[in-house]
């Protein structure tokens, strides 16, 4: 076994909500040391997403999408707003690889906290922005969540029925793909620095980095002169190619046939083995043309069966077919499972439960949950005792002055 | 180009050197990425051409191997050498290619790449210290590790496909190829991260991808709910998630809010109702939530007399996160794009000149490239020749053979 490949890595986070704590959550699970920064009156939103009373006995620490979203990190209360918190925080920056921060455009600027100032703190330093729309621009200081990410980034005008309007997609989407993106444009600035010693700035504008999960898009639209149409779960060229209602709740299976010899082995599935050598539907431009009567048969068929026993049928004759995992499907997944994908954590608060683990499969440098996740100011004893020396008097002067402490204003998010 | 030692110029990345195996889009999204950033992304494509230089459309019109929207986009920066990898001299070769790289991207189903002779026991035979990115929708292991997928069944297990679309209609996929695209981002950063301390290894790391899990580990707080309090809320909610959460029809296109509560004041007011500010069932919150039907006909009514642009300007100008739908034409057209010089023209000598996504992040010490996609073998005398020292009669010898 080897260190993990961020080993000695450490990352002062200034992330909250979604987008930035999933790319320091790649980081930490990758080995980095990542020291989550919130304030007693600026804290991590997420940790209101409890599902629980606001009376239960220090609630901020038990929002699962909080804990999920920030394990293998430590914690610190630290107020940048504040001079004497600024200035404690520009101390810890020698210490620092890597800042991170996904503000408005504008705000760390306001800090007075540029990355020339950092730089000046740490000529190596790797700081990352990741503003919605970019630190330039006439929309610069426009606000956009992941939802808007989506909506602007050409996504939500491709996603849809064929009948329908452009639609939001499941999740705020521009939210994890920036993170990864953040993640990676770290570890090229690491990648760069062991060689050249030199630190940089790195930018992930959200809305530019989603349409480059959607650039074909663009050249076609220019080679075609067409706004792409909406197909649903059509595809371009594949026929059959759709999502079936199965047996049971809200449950259905996805089926795509990438070739005749799939075609024929689905036919066979369904014991309708004569429709492979029918002429209306012998070759891919014929089943092209009557999806609709195909799309018939094949619901006809998985309406009488769970989706699981569908999918598990066709793909034993090698037919590409999944079934659509809802949510507690995905954490009972056999496969996810025999694979190891959920580990046990053990809070000190929130108690003890399963989380997906690191989903980068490292076969020398296996990454874990090694830490959980950080109820709120855990590690201020470590941050300002064993990184930056202060004494026992100065901390306690620190908490006085509500530059730090061991609990949230909950008013803040109310 | 080069591949071995320390450039302390702002080129340090040519020093990564790829060699990309894969066949599908995640694997080249992801040697996109690495492409862009300078990296040296060796495409091996079989003699008949990549697969996706099948996908249209195509500049021009019909179908052309060096025009295809997708080759295009995905293969920008890369160099094309052809390999029949079926070939045992191809093999041999391949197994000289891999001592220069730093990371090898595959995407067969598992086991393949060992019945090729360059599974990860062999690679500790020829190289220690390399990276083996392996992309595939299910991973390497488990009971599904040979199962097929297209983007569609690979979205299907993911978690994310149950969430969107309408809750009385079937669940849709997202548009593009978002499976492929989410497993290939992740792949490059799970690939850049093990690169960087790929020296310090002593003999090569399998990173394993799994599609799957890179979708199931990005499902808002929708898991996470489940795994700790055993509360399922992850039902579809079509495109309104609460009324203040998104997309309505506008009079001349589609708006998306994410009305937070310290933004009600504002959008009360900007949708003509300031009354409703003090409006008992709409005060807070929770009211607003309690009152949600009454306040999406509300919106839905005011939003489908709007221009889309307008409200997104006038929003943009109150720090209000409110966003309208852009279609292609709007992101071309779009000035925040334009200024930020985000789109690039590059000329191809097939497929003429066309526009392009830039990069998808910037850093400020290295350069995103703007380079075109490879022609079909474009590199093989520069690689073989240049680089592996084979003489042009050698080439000729694996020409004839087939293998090159």
């Amino acid at each position: 076994m080897y260190r993990l490949p961020l080993h000695g890595v450490r990352v002062l986070d200034l992330t909250m909500a979604w987008a930035g704590p999933y790319a320091t959550r790649l980081l930490a699970d990758m080995g980095a040391e990542v020291i989550k920064i919130e304030a007693v009156g600026n804290w991590d939103l997420l940790r209101t997403y409890t599902g629980q009373p606001p009376s239960v006995e220090r609630v901020w620490d038990k929002s699962p999408y909080f804990n999920h979203m920030n394990r293998n990190k430590y914690g610190c209360a630290l107020d940048l707003s504040l001079p004497r918190g600024r200035e404690l925080f520009l101390r810890l920056v020698p210490h620092a690889d890597v800042v991170i921060e996904n503000f408005r455009a504008e705000v760390m600027d306001n800090l007075g906290l540029t990355f020339e100032v950092l730089a000046q703190a740490n000529d190596q330093i790797i700081v990352v922005s990741m503003p919605g729309h970019g630190k330039s621009g006439p929309e610069r200081d426009y606000v956009a969540y992941g939802t808007n990410v989506e909506q602007l980034s050409g996504l939500c005008h491709l996603t849809g029925y064929p009948d329908g309007p452009p639609q939001k997609t499941g999740i705020s989407y521009g939210d994890p793909t920036a993170g990864v993106a953040a993640a990676g444009a770290v570890a090229l600035a690491l990648w760069d620095r062991r060689r050249t010693g030199r630190g940089q700035y790195i930018e992930v504008a959200q809305r530019e980095n989603l349409t480059n999960m959607i650039g074909e898009q663009v050249l076609a639209y220019l080679m075609t002169g067409r706004e792409p149409r909406r197909r649903g779960n059509r595809h371009s060229s594949m026929a059959p190619h759709g999502c079936y209602r199965c047996a049971g709740d809200d449950a259905w299976v996805t089926v795509a046939c990438e070739n005749d010899a799939q075609f024929a082995a689905l036919c066979a599935v369904m014991g309708r083995p004569e429709l492979a050598r029918d002429k209306r539907f012998a070759d891919v431009v014929s089943r092209y043309r009557r999806q609709d009567e195909l799309d018939a048969v094949i619901a006809g068929w998985t309406g009488g069966r769970p989706p699981q026993e569908a999918a598990e049928a066709l793909q034993a004759a090698g037919v590409p077919a999944m079934p659509v995992l809802r949510v507690p499907d995905v954490f009972a997944d056999g496969h996810l499972r025999e694979r190891g994908f959920f580990e046990p954590v053990s809070h000190a608060v929130a108690g003890v439960w399963e989380m997906e683990g690191p989903h980068w499969h490292m076969s020398e440098s296996p990454g874990h949950i090694r830490i959980p996740p950080p109820a709120f100011g855990e590690h201020n004893d470590y941050v300002f005792r064993t990184l930056l020396g202060l004494s026992d008097g100065e901390i306690e002067s620190l908490r006085a002055e509500g530059i730090t402490g061991d609990a949230p204003d909950w008013s803040v998010h109310e | 180009m080069p591949s071995t030692g320390v450039l302390p110029g702002k080129d340090s990345l040519a020093n990564l050197r790829v060699l990309d195996l894969s066949d599908g889009i995640a694997g080249a999204y992801c040697t996109r990425l690495f492409a862009g950033y300078g990296a040296d992304v060796l495409v091996l494509e079989p003699p008949g051409g990549h697969a996706l230089r099948r996908h249209g459309p195509f500049a021009g019109g019909p179908p052309h191997r060096e025009t295809g929207a997708a080759w295009l986009y995905l293969a920008a920066n890369k160099r094309s050498v052809t390999l029949d990898i079926q070939t045992a001299t191809a093999r041999r070769l391949c197994r000289r290619m891999v001592e220069e790289a730093t990371i090898i991207v595959e995407s067969f189903p598992p086991g393949r790449l060992a019945a090729l002779g360059l599974g990860l026991e062999e690679l500790r035979a020829i190289k220690r210290r390399i990276v083996l990115l392996s992309i595939t929708p299910f991973g390497q292991s488990g009971r599904h590790a040979q199962w097929k997928a297209t983007n569609l069944t690979s979205f299907a297990s993911g978690g994310q496909m149950s969430l969107t679309g309408e809750p009385d209609r079937e669940p849709l996929v997202n548009g593009g190829y978002q499976a492929e695209c989410q497993a290939g981002l992740q792949a490059f950063a799970a690939g850049a991260t093990a690169a960087v301390n790929a020296d310090a290894l002593e003999v090569p790391q399998q990173v394993d991808i799994s599609a799957q899990e890179c979708m199931a580990s990005a499902l808002e707080l929708y898991l996470s709910w489940w795994a700790y309090l055993k509360r399922d809320i992850s039902q579809r909610k079509g495109n309104v998630l609460s009324a203040m959460v998104g997309i309505y029809p506008a009079a001349d296109g589609y708006l998306g809010f994410h009305i937070m509560p310290r933004n009600w004041p504002w959008f009360a007011r900007a949708i003509g109702r300031p009354d409703l500010i003090e409006d008992s069932r709409f005060k807070d919150n929770y009211s607003r939530l309690q009152n949600n039907d009454e306040l999406e006909a509300i919106i839905y009514e005011w939003s489908g007399r709007q221009s889309a642009q307008e409200v997104y300007r006038q929003a943009g100008a109150a720090r209000v996160p409110v966003a309208f739908v852009h279609t292609i034409g709007d992101l071309l057209a779009s000035e925040q794009l334009q200024e930020r010089g985000y789109f690039q023209a590059i000329a191809h000598p097939v497929a003429g000149q066309q526009t392009y996504a830039g990069a998808p992040f910037r850093l400020s010490a290295v350069d995103w490239q703007p380079g075109r996609a490879p022609l079909l073998g474009e590199h093989n005398e520069e690689f073989y020749c240049g680089e592996m020292g084979l003489s042009g009669a050698d080439l000729s010898r694996l020409r004839a053979a087939g293998v090159v």
